[in-house]
């Protein structure tokens, strides 16, 4: 079983490096990756189900559950955030979002190595710890899509703004297209942070002491909530689009990061079993 | 091996073009009067507005025919149909013909470079011609990897890229800012051939046309001839509103949408994002109205700009695709090598199979009388096999010396002396010196020595038996 964890491990390295790789030169090359660039997707399928291979076999080896563990969290995440910009790719034209994509699940499944394999949160409350991680980790999964979408959408709008039109923004998705999936994101994604800091309160409130480290957490959880609802209240009532819309959904987006981060950097954080 | 025998833009102005310009369904008509003389076998024919082409063979296939003769009796039947093109008319011969179709495919001798539409014209003229029935062996390999070499030109290289008319361009960033056009709403303000041009294209996409004009006839008739719905002046505030792409091409002295009208429908729009698209010399959108937040205001002289930009890569492209064509044409012109040397190998193979089918008869009808259908079956595959393997080094050893050096080169005629005299092969298979010939009937693969190798022949066995 140990054995199926690592090769399933680097099987999706692998595939995840291959496909960014291809989607990387697809978008910067003028003439992209060739005929290989229809690989890229699939390279992507490839190390989503090996990932889902490592986690399932990791978590059967060290017997915690995907959803109670911060390990297993951040790898969840990465790899709903493919799964998903698999689903919507061809839809919405975001084939050059893929760089990002491969890049960012890549990084995850790495990173999430350095995160101890412990249960987090006060023992006898799994079943919450379990949806509380789960809304967390789908709903960072769509605001870091909604991000990456924001990114090219500042990006797209810039060339056309100052008239570089070129072979590279013939290869960008179309700004509307970005723009209306980072919407749809946002919307998908804000309930479930909500749910995530309604259930993280609930948490907070059965422990004793807080760190400093717990204490920046839920403040950027905050911050996140108030900068994403912001964003979306702006768009209902004001019509803020655009290159608005894109900084205020990477400004969430940060925030989130930033909370991922801390995880990382401080894995006995909220360890409380 | 092939020729080609036409007139282009590069060689002929219009009117002689015009001469020879040829409908669709006349095609076929035209390809067996080609073909009717007596040393052309195979006919193509690549008729576009820039350029009427014959791609034609011998009657043999590769070699069967001095090409000059077929050049000049494909020159005769063009010249025959459209009395006054003598003199207008190139001829291409071998590889030089080879080498010509595979530029004409990929788009590296058109008028616009790069321009995409040829490669379906050349498959187009290639599908006519076979069901007319005027391809065989020489045009079912050359023209094929024409199409491939386009499509590598198209995949490895940027030629395609970029829109290098204003029209497109206009086009090209409308996607490039909605995505599908269908269900938006274009705004055309004043007339023009290229505004309606744009409006025409964005409408064929799907999009919706506002015409808005002073003039009540003139909104009526671009109403009909680009289609869409007519509305008056006072309304352009209200149209603003609902629209995604503004199109202006007025001859108003001043700016006709100012940057407080842009501003004034902001609130109602929500946001949504606006395309300006200003034809009009002089300019008819306020310059301003760039900076407002999702409106993107291009000019005559941006998409000048964005023109120039796409030809100018297009041509560094070009250089690219012309290694890509060349080493395309080679790579055909060493198969072609290879392939005619097919005969020796097939002559190698027989004299060996025949040598074996005998001794395996004698064998069982002698001391392997005994031997039941399978155990026959087993000899015969075990035969097959070990000549297989026997033939494999020659047989290599022999396409690799053509592909080097030519199949009138000296090392292949040592070769293939040396295997005449060992295995006394001349009295056994005349056409073996008569090469060029001899291809027509024994057709190769593309280069796969495994295929042809147990692909020619019958089992041994059928012979022993």
């Amino acid at each position: 079983m140990h054995d199926l964890a690592t090769i399933a491990f680097y099987l999706g390295v692998i595939a995840y490096s291959a496909s960014a790789t291809l989607f990387f030169l697809d978008l910067v090359r003028r003439e992209g990756a060739g005929a290989a660039a229809r690989w890229a997707p699939y390279l992507l399928g490839v190390g989503a189900a090996m990932h889902a291979g490592h986690v399932v076999t990791a978590s059967l080896l060290s017997h915690v559950c995907p959803v109670e563990s911060v390990h297993f969290a951040l790898s969840l995440s990465a790899w709903i955030v493919t799964i998903l910009y698999l689903l919507v790719r061809r839809r919405l034209r975001l084939h050059a979002v893929g760089a990002f994509v491969a890049s960012v699940a890549l990084t995850f499944l790495v990173g999430a190595q350095f995160v101890g394999i412990t249960r987090a949160g006060p023992g006898g409350q799994r079943g919450l710890l379990a949806a509380h991680v789960t809304s967390n980790v789908i709903g960072m999964a769509l605001f870091l899509l909604a991000g990456m979408a924001g990114a090219f959408y500042l990006v797209q709008e810039r060339q056309l703004k100052a008239k570089r039109v070129s072979w590279f923004t013939a290869k960008l998705p179309p700004l509307d297209a970005l723009d209306r999936t980072e919407h749809r994101l946002l919307l998908a994604g804000f309930p479930l942070l909500t749910f995530g800091i309604v259930t993280g309160a609930v948490f907070a409130a059965h422990m004793q002491q807080a760190s400093a480290g717990e204490i920046l957490r839920a403040a950027l959880a905050y911050t996140t909530w108030f900068v994403v609802a912001g964003v979306l209240i702006l768009r209902a009532v004001a019509g803020w689009r655009g290159r608005r819309a894109a900084y205020g959904t990477i400004a969430g987006v940060v925030c989130v990061l930033i909370v991922i981060l801390l995880y990382v950097i401080h894995p006995a954080v909220g360890a409380g079993a | 091996m092939i020729v080609v025998v036409g007139l282009s833009h590069r060689t002929a102005p219009i009117n002689v073009r015009e001469l020879i310009a040829l409908p669709r369904d006349v095609v076929p008509a035209v390809l067996s009067e080609i073909v009717a003389h007596p040393d052309v076998g195979e006919a193509m024919l690549v008729s576009t507005c820039n350029r009427v082409e014959v791609v034609a063979a011998g009657k043999h296939g590769f070699d069967g025919a001095d090409l000059g003769r077929v050049a000049v009796q494909v020159s005769q039947a063009l010249v025959q149909r459209a009395p006054g093109l003598e003199g207008n008319l190139y001829q291409r011969l071998g590889g030089e013909g080879v080498r010509h179709l595979f530029r004409v495919a990929s788009s590296l001798d058109s008028l616009v470079l790069g321009e995409p539409q040829i490669l379906g014209q050349v498959k187009g003229a290639f599908e006519t011609a076979r069901q007319a029935g005027t391809v065989g062996s020489a045009l079912n390999r050359a023209v094929p990897r024409a199409i491939r070499t386009a499509k590598r030109v198209r995949s490895e290289t940027a030629i395609g890229m970029g829109q290098v008319s204003v029209p497109s361009v206009s086009v090209d960033l409308a996607k490039q800012i909605f995505g599908d056009l269908k269900g938006r709403t274009v705004m055309l303000i004043g007339s023009g051939e290229m505004a309606e041009t744009v409006a025409r294209l964005l409408g064929g996409g799907g999009a919706r046309i506002l015409i808005v004009g002073r003039n009540k006839l003139r909104v009526a008739e671009l109403t009909r001839s680009v289609g869409g719905e007519g509305r008056q002046w006072e309304d352009v505030k209200a149209t603003l509103v609902e629209a995604d792409v503004v199109i202006t091409s007025t001859s108003a002295p001043t700016y006709v949408v100012d940057h407080d009208l842009v501003k004034s429908v902001r609130k109602q729009r929500r946001g949504r994002s606006l395309f300006f698209i200003d034809l009009a010399v002089p300019r008819d959108v306020d310059p301003r109205v760039e900076s407002l937040a999702n409106t993107f205001l291009y000019n005559i002289d941006d998409f000048s700009k964005v023109v120039a930009g796409t030809l100018s890569s297009r041509q560094h492209e070009a250089e690219r695709a012309e290694r890509i064509v060349l080493e395309e044409t080679q790579g055909y012109q060493r198969w072609r090598e290879v392939a005619q040397m097919t005969p020796t190998i097939v002559a190698l193979r027989e004299h060996f199979q025949r040598i074996l089918a005998a001794e395996l008869e004698r064998s069982l009808k002698g001391r392997l009388k005994h031997l039941g259908p399978e155990e026959h079956q087993a000899l015969n595959k075990m035969c097959e096999a070990a000549l297989n393997k026997m033939l494999h080094h020659p047989t290599a050893r022999l396409r690799e010396t053509a592909a080097e050096y030519g199949v009138e080169s000296r090392p292949v005629e040592q070769l293939v002396a040396a295997i005449d005299e060992l295995f006394v092969l001349e009295g056994e298979h005349p056409e073996l010196h008569a090469l060029p010939d001899a291809t027509a009937s024994a057709e190769p693969a593309e280069p796969d020595p495994e295929v042809e190798l147990s692909g020619t022949h019958a089992a041994i066995g059928t012979r022993g038996r």
